[in-house]
């Protein structure tokens, strides 16, 4: 048994990532202090984007990408939107979820009623607002547009991974005049989110989501993990810039080793 | 147990997958990839038809009501049945003349029709987003000029043949943009690995219907 070429640094930077997470968790369970995270706009306004709905007396449109569930952001994504549905259940308000991937079609109802049934709404859930629209990536955009215009949503909100439908989406949402909350940790969608959406959640902070809005100790403590691999991160970078400079590539085959 | 279970599933799994990706050598493991690659297909499937019963649910409904735009609905209903239909009983096989025919010539036009109209809503949101209100939007909107006319014929017209205007947008391209898209990635990255073993820890269950543990 050995570790497959190219991947032994990986396997070890993941390895002391995952005894970092370990530590903080179990830190965090022993009452350890959590750092102050600062504010992610997007977040905070999630509760202003029901409100507004609710308000309104309008829906909520829900969306978690295109990708299948061996994504990370699609599992982020189903986090948000068990607190979404949750908020909708609270205020009364519809939570219209689409989906594209067949797999997290099933994953998204199961959330949104149990989150209707963790606030004792279960009565109030309708299994119609779940709905799968297509497997075929413009077949979906074309559907989502049409609830956009016919059932006019006030809030839509769109994270998970997306790819050439992003702007479709949120151009048709901002037509429709929804308050809108996107994210996505793939950096060619950014751009068109940031131009077209109210708030967009950049890269980590789609993956923070479900750790800020819970304010759970542990999950948070995950999060200051996170942040000392980029410190590394960082460490690596300037440390390669300096060695690339004078000429040495010592550090370029560790990495590859 | 209603979520222990899972958890603990979720857990042998994913000690198994990231083990198979990053040993070599071990019989075991790469069967086991294979299998719950294969597993994943199987579950895909499936879904397919629990994703359709859904469609039908509510179109079926749309038009038992008659609610607005319910034709359209009879029409989605004759396009998912019809298309079934033939490519279980007729077609059979992916390279039958007549499913390539409903392909070639049905499906993939819509698609590039749906595609090519991101062009105008490229239009529009390029609008709102260059209208000059604060200092970040006046970069923004002096940066998309530089990027545009250094992409085409028009900026090396202008400069009497000069590529200074196509040297600024590669530079653009490949410094800030570069290093600024590099540094998402790797917040990304990180933020991923976090949230894979958060799930495979168990700590995070938002996926089961709850926030956290």
């Amino acid at each position: 048994m050995s570790i497959v070429t190219g991947y032994s640094f990986a396997f070890w930077v993941e390895l002391l990532f995952l005894i970092a997470v370990i530590t903080m968790i179990r830190r965090a369970r022993g009452g350890m202090r959590i750092p102050e995270i600062y504010k992610v706009a997007g977040l905070e306004a999630m509760d202003e984007a029901i409100g507004r709905c609710t308000e309104m007396g309008k829906p909520v449109h829900f969306s978690p990408g295109i990708g299948d569930l061996q994504n990370a952001q699609t599992l982020a994504a189903m986090s948000i939107l068990g607190y979404v549905a949750k908020q909708c259940a609270r205020y009364d308000t519809d939570l219209i979820a689409t989906n594209r991937n067949v797999i997290v079609y099933p994953l998204s109802e199961e959330i949104v009623k149990q989150s209707y049934a963790e606030v004792g709404k279960l009565d109030s859930f309708k299994p119609d607002n779940v709905r799968w629209i297509s497997d075929d990536q413009f077949a979906y955009a074309t559907g989502v547009t049409g609830i956009m215009f016919r059932e006019k949503p006030a809030a839509n909100i769109l994270v998970g991974a997306f790819w050439a439908e992003s702007l479709i989406f949120a151009e048709v949402g901002s037509i429709a005049g929804a308050i809108q909350i996107s994210g996505t940790a793939n950096t060619h969608q950014i751009p068109f989110f940031v131009a077209a959406c109210d708030y967009c959640l950049i890269g980590e902070e789609l993956y923070a989501a479900s750790a800020y809005l819970s304010k759970e100790p542990v999950l948070l403590a995950s999060l200051v993990a996170q942040d000392w691999g980029k410190m590394v991160g960082v460490v690596l970078i300037v440390l390669g810039t300096i060695m690339a400079s004078v000429g040495s590539d010592s550090l370029k085959t560790l990495l590859s080793k | 147990m209603k979520k222990e279970i899972p958890v603990a599933i979720t857990l042998i799994l994913a000690i198994l997958y990231v083990a198979a990706n990053y040993f070599t050598g071990v019989g075991f493991l790469d069967a086991a990839k294979e299998r719950l690659d294969r597993w994943y297909l199987v579950v895909a499937a499936w879904a397919v038809l629990v994703g359709s019963i859904n469609l039908s649910q509510i179109h079926g409904r749309r038009i038992s009501q008659r609610r607005e735009g319910w034709v359209f609905s009879v029409w989605l209903l004759i396009c998912l049945f019809g298309m079934m239909f033939f490519g279980i009983f007729i077609a059979k096989n992916a390279s039958h003349p007549g499913w390539t025919f409903m392909y070639n010539q049905l499906i993939a036009p819509m698609n590039a029709t749906v595609y090519s109209t991101i062009v105008f809503y490229i239009g529009s949101a390029a609008y709102r987003a260059f209208r000059v209100r604060s200092p970040e939007a006046s970069v923004l909107l002096i940066t998309a000029l530089i990027m545009m006319l250094g992409r085409v014929p028009l900026g090396r017209m202008l400069l009497g043949g000069h590529p200074a205007l196509s040297q600024m947008a590669d530079w653009i391209l490949n410094v800030p943009n570069a290093a600024g898209m590099r540094g998402i990635q790797i917040g990304a990255c990180l933020g991923g690995v976090a949230t894979a073993l958060r799930i495979a820890l168990g700590i995070e269950r938002g996926h089961l219907g709850g926030t956290s543990e």
